[in-house]
């Protein structure tokens, strides 16, 4: 059975995954602490934490709120910067065999050429993926990723600076995810991650506030999914590059479904909140539903659910 | 940290509206120690989706091995749902977690101070020193006498003082004033509750000019307990930030203030 799948097929340095399951950025730190639990090397793929050209503390608390079968997030950017993440973390991700991705956000276009900057040719970073979609930054994020214009800009910015392969991470807060998606791989973007939290807000009652010391967040959980699975499905019937899905899958089932809808490579999010184990046993389950359906390919099933129109 | 189920041995109401909830113990939490932490996912699927963060609150020998326990009020779905559980139930589990209380090898007198179910990991705490022989005085501080932790089931060796802020039960008041009594008597202090507890023991610790080294385990909206979701910040005098979960709960009350 090959699981294998490379997420830059058009880009001269490929971004080739042993099987496709990845962690989705900021559910799982930048790796290391999980590394000393479980074996990394077994996963197809790991995102880096949210990552911005200076350290930042984050929000406020609260940051986060449970809502019926998710949760609510409003973490706003803390990371160690860029600088740090190169001299401390990468050179831990240079001893391991699964490719590391590092998550990047930019407040104006030319810090995402930063970032991109910075990180090329830094020793266990194998590709990035450019977030032009967090709903809790006051500037940039989200503002790139409902505008194709904009999102053009901030891919031909990256572009331009890196020879490292990237996935740009899309927001479900647009009406169509189509053009968006379109004018991404247009100005080359090697694939996309669909998608990121939905912006969300939940009240206390007994405060009569809301829950979050930022009032709104991003949704994210099992409660996302269909959304999450209906854009995949989107997103792939008009691009020929490849999509990752990330957004409310908890099971190797899960990761077959966003398979079938046109997804190449699924994250797993806030699963690992509730199971550090998650993606590990997403993986098991996956290769449990292919042997037990004589799947030996994921390419058998990759987007078979998707009518043709 | 692993994750895994563990079997309900006992389940019952202590005292007021707070549960004790007897756990068997699996390899998993062999190695534990007073201060760390669980998560436990309290339902069968994916609503409610996220674990609840509980400290150990005790170890015992169960006629079928080793047991620990979690002490808990209802506040909400999570904790109703974990009231609810009866012998044989499976609880699953995320854990051992969080770095624990720290005393020094050679204190002798230590203070504990323990604010409402605060007290859930302290009274383990309290059973390991006197264990040990050193002296050990435990003060239990809450609203109202139904929000005590019964002292009778402490053992002999332990000093207990209790606080109600309605003189229902004990010395009227709040914890701060047998703290601020025994900070000079005692070589460190450890204590647990709610965060207005922790700025009122440091500003009394301040004041006394003692410099007693003082542990603070701390209570956090966590969503995963392990240093990936970062929920639980807080955010340290001197700058920066800090996880609950990861570079805690204990923290030096004095790097928090």
């Amino acid at each position: 059975m090959d699981l294998g799948v490379n997420l830059a097929p058009r880009h001269k340095v490929e971004l080739r995954l042993r099987n496709p399951v990845m962690t989705a950025s900021g559910t799982f730190s930048n790796g290391l602490e999980i590394a000393r639990h479980f074996d990394v090397d077994e996963l197809g793929g790991v995102v880096s934490k949210g990552t911005t050209l200076r350290p930042r503390r984050g929000n406020p608390t609260p940051r986060t709120v449970e809502t019926p079968a998710g949760m609510i997030n409003s973490i706003g950017f803390q990371n160690i910067g860029v600088s740090a993440l190169i001299s401390n973390v990468a050179p831990v991700w240079a001893q391991w065999q699964v490719p590391c991705i590092v998550n990047i956000m930019g407040d104006t276009v030319p810090e995402y050429g930063q970032l991109a900057a910075r990180l090329d040719g830094i020793p266990g970073v194998a590709g990035l993926e450019v977030n032009i979609s967090c709903p809790n930054v006051g500037v940039g994020g989200l503002e790139f990723g409902q505008d194709p214009r904009a999102a053009r800009e901030v891919v031909s910015e990256v572009a331009r600076h890196t020879s490292l392969p990237f996935l740009v991470k899309l927001t479900p807060s647009v009406s169509d995810i189509r053009p968006i998606a379109e004018a991404v791989a247009l100005a080359g973007g090697h694939a996309l991650t669909v998608s990121n939290t939905i912006p969300a807000l939940a009240i206390d009652p007994k405060r009569r506030q809301p829950h979050l010391a930022t009032v709104f967040g991003g949704l994210s959980g099992p409660a996302v999914k269909p959304i999450t699975m209906r854009n995949v499905y989107l997103a792939s019937s008009v691009v020929d590059i490849p999509v990752v899905a990330s957004g409310g899958a908890m099971s190797g089932l899960d990761v077959v479904e966003f398979i079938m809808a046109g997804a190449s490579a699924v994250q797993i999010g806030t699963a690992s909140f509730v199971d550090p184990e998650a993606p590990w046993r997403c993986l098991r389950e996956l290769r449990a539903w292919c042997e037990a359906e004589g799947v030996s390919s994921l390419d058998e099933i990759r987007g078979v659910a998707r009518r043709l129109d | 940290m692993r994750r895994f189920e563990a079997e309900v041995t006992e389940s019952a109401r202590l005292y007021g509206s707070t549960h004790v909830l007897w756990l068997r113990r699996e390899d998993a939490l062999r190695t534990i120690t007073p201060g760390q932490f669980v998560m436990l996912t309290c339902g069968e699927g994916a609503d409610p989706l996220l674990g609840r963060a509980m400290s150990i609150h005790r170890l015992r020998e169960g006629s079928a091995g080793p047991e620990w326990s979690i002490l808990f009020d209802i506040v909400g779905r999570g904790t109703e749902w974990l009231s609810q559980r009866r012998d044989g139930d499976l609880v699953r589990v995320v854990g051992p977690l969080g770095r624990g209380f720290e005393p020094r090898p050679r204190v002798q007198r230590l203070l504990l101070i323990g604010g409402g179910i605060g007290c859930a990991p302290l009274i383990w705490l309290a059973d390991e020193v006197a264990a040990e022989g050193r002296e050990v005085t435990l003060v239990l501080g809450g609203r109202t006498e139904a929000q005590i932790f019964p002292p009778h089931l402490l053992p002999p060796a332990v000093e207990v003082i209790v606080t109600t802020e309605d003189g229902s039960l004990g010395e009227r008041g709040r914890v701060t004033a047998p703290f601020e009594r025994l900070l000079p008597w005692c070589d460190q202090a450890f204590a647990c509750g709610p965060e207005p507890m922790f700025g009122a023991l440091h500003e009394v610790a301040r004041r006394s000019g003692l410099r007693k080294p003082v542990q603070a385990l701390l209570e956090a909206r966590m969503g995963c307990g392990f240093g990936i979701c970062y929920s639980c910040a807080v955010f340290p005098r001197r700058g920066g930030v800090k996880l609950v979960c990861h570079d805690g709960p204990m923290f030096d009350l004095r790097d928090l203030y």
